[in-house]
């Protein structure tokens, strides 16, 4: 154990240094923000974030999971207040909770006659709530804001290091199962048929949400974590018809808008998590309008040409 | 080329097979012999359990009871040998999803992959062996789709999604081809080229099972019939069983076994 958060240190203050060379290159206006510790460990949580957000976000958008991404982000909250309580590291909880949902919300609308989303609406409000009360009775309300709102400028090493760990993870995951994944995700039939298990795909694919989930809770929050799971896959469809570049530039959104966020919410000393999610967001009315095949625009050209 | 289905080895048994949707029965004791290297088609009207026999073989859907093998071995084994290639009548499928016609088509080489050595799962397909984009070309070649490999499969016009999906069974290079409707709102020519696909594939030496409301077709390709509506109503030659006496027999059983469904008269005009 001792050698293993030992490791994770030395990572993560590898990974710092490296993430400052670059930083030092940018003009001092921009840089001088960094020159704090507690900012570049926030700097290097957001890149970790915005890259795994980004990558999970294409299967995300493509399978129509986006409140399927709400509700697990929910879900988390009981688990988190519940360890809290038992004095374990809170994504334990936040994990457990989070999977034992997302298995509910699969259960009730596999043997029952309720369609997905109301099942998804009443397991995560249900967990929320059980939450809340939980919270209201143990913690303070600045908490509660944190968790549900992030707070990437008070980001803890234990979190960073987790973080880390998740990152590793999804990556791992996404590119050593990367035909199953894509193949599930375009047309789960023909997976089925060419004998791949499409459940442990699925509750796979699942768990891998519910991991990144847990491992953002610091950084943007419960709320706002969705907008990082669907916003840079969004961008990312209306730029390119390439699973593989849609990753790509998914990833690029969401590290670039965590980054930039974060730097104007220290300049503005405003919410990081707010920030960062409208940079996404600015993003993707970018893409909306300016995008070449699938923009606005382009698509009124193409119109305009052919009147 | 033997007509009679009882020489020949069985490239799908099915024994007592029985199948239903939330305790509707679908299908009931169903004992099947699919001749291996022959053109099966399965004939019978709306609801009466043709793409749910397909769903039990591809795996989707867990029968009640009964018995499936494939080759004499459990069906499982050869799914997953990527031996069981399956066109769906109504694709799962999100059309703008961001894939090129060929990159949808290797999805069909995905299980054969599995038997590659691990590191090899980690580099794009086509660099480490050309087996893979080998069997993409020649797939693409056969539905005249080539030309349109670097297209977004989104595309593409009704028509040809549905060579290009056939394309995707063929680079599969298949014992055993499940083809659901592969004729359903395809244009004559691509019916014809389809339907010579399919011919090739049989004189191939492989297995084809399709689902079709197209009798002429039927009478005029394929090697064996199974009549089917909830229980096997028939099995044999297609000069046999596409008879005309037979046919309505069969849209008769349909209206006895759901009288509410208007699926009898619209299948009885479809035998045209």
């Amino acid at each position: 154990m001792e050698l293993l958060s030992t490791l994770g240190n030395g990572l993560v203050n590898g990974l710092i240094s490296a993430l400052m060379v670059v930083v030092n290159l940018l003009p001092d206006t921009l840089s001088d923000a960094f020159q704090y510790r507690f900012m570049q460990r926030a700097l290097l949580t957001s890149v970790m974030v915005g890259a795994i957000c980004g990558l999970l976000s294409c299967y995300v958008v493509l399978k129509r999971w986006s409140l399927l991404g709400d509700a697990i982000s929910h879900a988390v909250l009981p688990g988190v207040a519940i360890a809290y309580l038992l004095g374990w590291p809170f994504f334990i909880g936040a994990f457990i909770t989070g999977a034992l949902t997302s298995i509910g919300i699969g259960a009730i609308e596999r043997h029952t006659r309720i369609k997905s989303d109301a099942a998804m609406g009443l397991m995560f409000t249900g967990a929320f709530a059980l939450g809340i009360v939980i919270i209201s009775k143990i913690a303070s309300s600045t908490h509660l804001m944190h968790i549900l709102f992030g707070n990437v400028l008070g980001v803890r090493e234990s979190a960073l290091v987790l973080t880390l760990v998740a990152s590793v993870i999804a990556l791992l995951v996404v590119w050593l199962c990367f035909r199953p994944l894509l193949l599930y995700a375009f047309d789960p039939q023909q997976a089925q048929a060419l004998g791949f298990n499409t459940s442990v795909i699925h509750y796979g694919l699942i768990l891998l949400l519910t991991l990144t989930i847990v491992a953002s809770l610091e950084t943007v929050g419960i709320i706002l974590v969705v907008a990082m799971l669907i916003t840079p896959g969004a961008t990312a469809h209306l730029l390119t018809d390439r699973f593989r570049s849609m990753m790509l530039i998914s990833v690029a959104v969401g590290v670039s808008s965590a980054v930039i966020g974060l730097w104007l919410s220290a300049a503005l000393d405003v919410a990081s998590g707010g920030t960062i999610v409208l940079v996404a967001t600015g993003w993707f009315f970018a893409a909306l309008v300016f995008s070449p095949r699938h923009g606005v625009l382009a698509r009124q050209w193409r119109r305009w040409r052919m009147s | 080329m033997s007509l009679s289905s009882g020489t020949s080895t069985a490239a799908v048994e099915i024994e007592g097979l029985y199948a239903a949707y939330q305790r509707q029965p679908v299908l009931e004791n169903i004992n099947l012999v699919f001749p291996a290297g022959q053109w099966t088609a399965i004939v019978g009207p709306n609801g009466a359990g043709k793409s749910t026999l397909f769903h039990v073989l591809t795996g989707s859907m867990k029968p009640l009871r009964g018995r499936v093998r494939a080759f004499g071995e459990p069906i499982a084994d050869h799914r997953r040998a990527g031996h069981i290639a399956y066109m769906a009548q109504r694709e799962a499928i999100e059309w703008d999803f961001p894939v090129s016609v060929w990159e949808t088509v290797m999805g069909g080489r995905f299980g054969h992959m599995r038997q590659d050595a691990w590191w090899r799962r980690c580099i794009p397909a086509r660099w480490y062996h050309p087996r893979h984009g080998d069997a993409v070309r020649d797939a693409l070649e056969a539905v005249d789709m080539l030309a349109y490999a670097n297209r977004p499969i989104g595309a593409l016009s009704g028509g040809q999604k549905k060579r290009v999906l056939l394309a995707r069974a063929l680079a599969q290079q298949a014992r055993i081809l499940l083809l659901d409707e592969p004729l359903a709102g395809v244009d004559p020519p691509s019916e014809k080229l389809i339907l010579d696909v399919l011919r090739g594939q049989r004189q191939a030496g492989r297995t084809v099972i399709m689902v079709t409301h197209d009798m002429p077709s039927a009478r005029r390709y394929v090697d064996h019939v199974v009549l089917i509506n909830r229980v096997i109503r028939g099995e044999g030659r297609p000069d046999d069983m596409l008879s005309d006496a037979k046919l309505a027999a069969l849209a008769v059983s349909a209206m006895a076994s759901s009288p509410s469904d208007d699926v009898a008269g619209s299948f009885s005009t479809a035998t045209g």
